[in-house]
């Protein structure tokens, strides 16, 4: 692991911030710490960063316990949420100051200050002072501004908060592109969980402190660990008893007493009135609610058994309307049973089935 | 940054400047001998030119050059000051009272009146009335001062020797005009300062008040500031000298903690004494103050009404600055009472 | 975007305050011109150029530099503590640093005096070591010094307030030492309101009579600064001298608001017009 963390604590007068944090980090990785507004996770950033000491617990880059290093010793380029460019200094001297404070020579540091403009797109416009860019444009010299140094850890804290939608995408992908490029370890926090699926290698989910689940995006999304994190993660409507859904309420279901549960808009198909489906015993009556043009599909708000879901409706088949009659049959969901998360199917259709071989 | 470098260098010279100014005030000794005069506020003209005539004086007769620094302001702050530390070589102050004061607090020996002939005043003055050209309120003595619509200008007893020597005239004429009845005096004199349309702090400033501004229609002044005035204004004022009035006797000392501390004993002595001279009691004739010395003061006769019924301070009726003080003019005395009334 | 004054309120407040810096501002300059030349240019040049005139306005001047001097490096320390660190008294500290301007000043004149005076509980020490420091140079500094007080901390504390350390982290995180991080970054940002306040602090020390007049004593030639020397030249009768030191002090004024507007002018132009 190239960066890792055991056992942190950190509190703020009685506000505990992080409780218990353990996790590594594999070089070259691009992970996310991904969780909602006070969860932790930038907490957790700084405290990498060395911007904020923890309580208890270690902290190791590289192999080294850097605990008592000085932020500015631990070879870490750290991107801030609103860039926190130097107003008064232009773009170049913004990009070179990591290497002057360390002493550069002026023509390796023009160089090097030159390879990032390259790099981030940005040629000739050296000359300018932030207030004369745009978000888009500050993210780049902000990222420039952090690599310069050569950093061993790059750490961006909420990168694209303050962009717009249009020019976040880009922007992702551009940061994607390059840090893959450099091959430097990363980790950047974020609240937008679809940002952090798209962007990272791995995500560590953080809540209230604590972290919830660590791993690749896809697996997150199917196998969540938590019930937390199953509904973070990709879209999700919750379900208060499952055993009041057919297929999921005998002795089949392997479940005992009331268990909440989520359902995925991928779990639920709707069928029209008319059409024939597999498994009869296990489709439920549901009423539309509202329909949603999505650019790919309709997204089907229905209430089954006063119950809140949401499902997808292809655009080639015959358009539904609110107040419309369907049937529904949910094929699988999430139980979730002393804190854990089981993937369950709907009994009339085995458990050899895996979710995700139904397409809508 | 070129508007860094500039802040700096301007704070740099700035601080020099500071640094290089401060230096001579506080450590570096005076290259000549120099007196420090504390005086009260009318004798501004008076010592300007004393000053010049005893720095040639000084240096015909020790062949040394010496300077004179004055201060002037109210009698009674200016001896405050003294006390809390303003090292003065010498006092020239309105009343002995304010000297005194200056005693008890440890930096005058005891018996300085006694150190210079005259008691130590070596001019005196007194109280007379200055007001506007033809008299058209016709005042010709204190009584005429309590009549309606007549406004007073005087300076405030608490703050100003001059102002109680105002007062102790006032009181004098009223004790003869009442025959002794306490209070029918009081009522004289509360009557007087309800007149009193502005108090100012000192001498020199009710001066002003009555003359640059225009304000009331008589000023109780020294004798010396009233000559004044008609000296600049010509033609706007007049002395109106009534008909009973007080022997203001201005005195002198040496204030001993500073002459010996500084070595100065000799030449402030010397300063006192040529007071006394004959040129030193000219000056003070020529500056409108009465020359103690009776020949010189014959020579003004011209100028001042020697005849004038004068009472002293020590007179009975008062009994000497001390008792003048705790009775009437220290917190709670006669004059707090009779002007909140 | 401002609109023209076709409204009559516009109109109204707008007299209102041409006649209010009439009447306040231009008239008094213009007495002081008329009255200082009333006796033509050669009194005026006599009262400008007489000795105690110039000790005075040398000592002005010195009080005026060391307030500068020493408000600018205490305002931006106390400025850079109270909006960057946490420690206990720092509420204390701000209510302190506003205290000169609650206190009249003839009052904090009289603490000097009892503090530094003969009578006063320093004195022993002060003794000991023959200081002088009221009804002496060092007293008028120290009570300038303490009038000036406030300004440059008030002007640069709410702005470093208002922008937050983002900069300044990321300049630290990047090795940055504390002047480098405050000459690069701090500085340029305050420069202005820090300009701003010396220029306040200059102007107030340059004008102060109350405090200075308490612990000066008055002695000619010595402890007068040109505020003083100005009511000395008025008691004495000698209207014209006192007009006309009076508007060494009114071109002293202009000066600094002419030099204010040139750097200003300076600073927005190498900014390249971005001062904020």
């Amino acid at each position: 692991m190239y960066v890792e963390l055991r056992g942190i604590n950190k509190h703020f007068g009685a506000y505990q911030a992080s409780r218990d944090v353990s996790f590594g980090i594999e070089e070259g990785n691009l992970a996310a710490l991904l969780g909602p507004s006070g969860s932790g996770k930038t907490t957790i950033l700084r405290m990498i960063a060395g911007l904020e000491s923890p309580d208890s617990g270690d902290i190791f880059i590289d192999g080294a316990r850097v605990n008592d290093l000085p932020s500015s010793k631990r070879g870490i380029g750290f991107v801030f949420q609103n860039y926190a460019l130097f107003r008064y200094m232009t773009v170049f001297d913004n990009i070179g100051f990591g290497l002057s404070v360390q002493k550069t020579p002026r023509a390796e540091l023009a160089a090097r200050v030159e390879e990032l403009l390259r790099l981030i797109g940005m040629e000739g416009m050296e000359r300018r002072y932030p207030a004369q860019l745009s978000g888009g444009q500050k993210q780049r010299v902000a990222f420039a501004r952090a690599l310069a140094p050569n950093p061993r850890l790059l750490l961006l804290d909420e990168p694209f908060a303050a962009i717009d939608a249009k020019v976040r995408q880009g922007l992702r992908s551009w940061l994607r592109g390059m840090i893959s490029r450099l091959g430097l370890t990363s980790i950047f926090v974020t609240h937008d969980q679809a940002e952090a699926i798209e962007v990272a290698d791995e995500i560590i989910v953080t809540n209230a402190g604590r972290v919830e689940q660590k791993g690749r995006p896809v697996e997150l999304y199917k196998s969540p660990a938590t019930p937390f994190v199953a509904r973070f993660v990709g879209d999700s409507a919750p379900i208060g008893d499952i055993g009041r859904l057919k297929g999921f309420d005998g002795a089949d279901a392997d479940v005992s007493g009331v268990v909440s549960g989520a359902i995925r808009p991928e779990f639920i198909k709707i069928f029209a009135p008319g059409e024939s489906v597999q498994c009869e015993s296990a489709v439920e009556a549901a009423v539309v609610e509202s329909v949603i043009f999505r650019g790919d599909a309709l997204e089907v708000s229905l209430i089954l058994k006063d119950t809140r879901l949401s499902a997808r409706y292809p655009l080639e088949k015959e358009t539904i309307a609110a107040g419309q009659k369907i049937r529904a049959l949910v094929y699988c969901l999430y139980a979730f049973e002393g804190g854990r998360t089981r993937l369950l199917h709907n009994a009339c259709l085995g458990r050899q089935h895996d979710a995700y071989s139904y397409s809508i | 940054m070129k508007s860094l470098s500039r802040f700096f260098s301007f704070f740099l010279a700035l601080a020099t400047f500071f640094a290089a100014s401060l230096f001579p005030a506080t450590f570096v000794p005076a290259a000549e001998l120099e007196l420090t005069n504390v005086s009260y506020d009318p004798t501004r003209e008076l010592y300007e030119s004393f000053n010049k005539a005893f720095q040639k004086h000084y240096k015909a007769k020790t062949g040394k050059n010496i300077s004179v620094v004055q201060s002037h302001g109210g009698s009674s702050k200016q001896a405050r000051a003294v006390i809390e530390g303003n090292a003065a070589d010498v006092v020239t102050l309105a009343l002995a009272y304010d000297i005194t004061a200056i005693e008890k607090a440890g930096l005058i020996k005891a018996g300085w009146q006694k150190s210079f002939p005259n008691n130590s005043s070596p001019y005196t003055s007194t109280i007379v009335f200055l007001v506007r050209k033809g008299n058209p309120k016709n005042l010709k003595d204190w009584g005429d001062l309590i009549r309606d619509g007549v406004g007073i200008i005087t300076p405030n007893p608490k703050t100003s020797g001059g102002a109680r020597w105002n007062y102790l005239a006032a009181w004098a004429w009223a004790h003869r005009q009442y025959k002794g009845d306490e209070k029918a005096v009081k009522d004289f004199i509360a009557k007087l300062f309800k007149r009193v349309l502005v108090l100012d702090t000192g001498a020199r400033g009710s001066t002003n008040t009555f003359v640059q501004n225009g304000q009331g229609d008589v000023l109780l002044a020294w004798e010396n500031e009233a000559y004044l005035a008609l000296k600049e204004q010509k033609g706007k004022f007049e002395i109106v000298t009534p008909g009973l009035s007080i022997l203001a006797e201005p005195p002198v000392a040496i204030v001993d903690s500073v002459v010996d501390k500084r070595g100065s004993r000799e030449a402030a002595t010397e300063y006192l004494h040529y007071l006394y001279s004959d040129e030193g009691q000219r000056i003070a004739g020529q500056n409108f103050y009465r020359p103690s010395n009776p020949v010189i003061a014959k020579e003004f006769g011209d100028r001042f009404d020697l005849k004038v019924n004068l009472v002293t301070v020590d007179d009975p009726i008062f009994g000497g600055w001390n008792k003048v003080q705790s009775v009437h003019f220290n917190d709670g005395g006669v004059f707090d009472q009779i002007y909140t009334r | 975007m401002r609109t023209k004054a076709n409204t009559w309120t516009a109109r109204a407040l707008i007299g209102a305050s041409v006649l209010f810096i009439l009447v306040m501002l231009a008239l008094p300059l213009a007495m002081i011109l008329s009255e200082a030349l009333h006796a033509g240019w050669s009194a005026y040049w006599k009262a400008i150029s007489d000795s105690y005139t110039l000790k005075a306005a040398h000592l002005t001047l010195t009080a005026t530099a060391a307030a500068v001097v020493l408000n600018a490096v205490f305002g931006l320390a106390a400025a850079w503590a109270i909006t960057r660190f946490e420690f206990p008294g720092k509420r204390l500290l701000t209510t302190i640093i506003d205290i000169p301007f609650a206190v009249s000043p003839v009052i904090a004149g009289l603490v000097f005096i009892l503090t530094f005076g003969r009578l006063g509980w320093m004195n022993p020490i002060l003794t000991a070591y023959d200081i002088k420091i009221v009804f002496a140079t060092p007293g008028i500094v120290i009570a300038t010094v303490f009038i000036t007080f406030p300004f440059v901390a008030r002007e640069i504390i709410p702005v470093l307030e208002a922008r937050g350390n983002d900069e300044e982290q990321a300049a630290a995180l990047m090795g940055a030492g504390f002047f480098t991080i405050f000459r690069k970054i701090t500085f340029p940002h305050i420069r202005w309101a820090l300009l701003y306040s010396v220029i306040l602090c200059t102007a107030r020390a340059m004008g102060e009579f109350g405090a200075v007049s308490v612990v000066s004593g008055h002695l000619r030639g010595k402890t007068n600064t040109l505020p003083l020397h100005v009511e000395i030249l008025y008691n004495e009768y000698q209207f014209t001298a006192a007009f006309a030191v009076a508007s060494l002090l009114a071109a002293a004024a202009i000066v600094i608001l002419v030099a204010r507007n040139i750097v200003e002018y300076m600073v927005k132009k190498e900014d390249g017009g971005h001062v904020r």
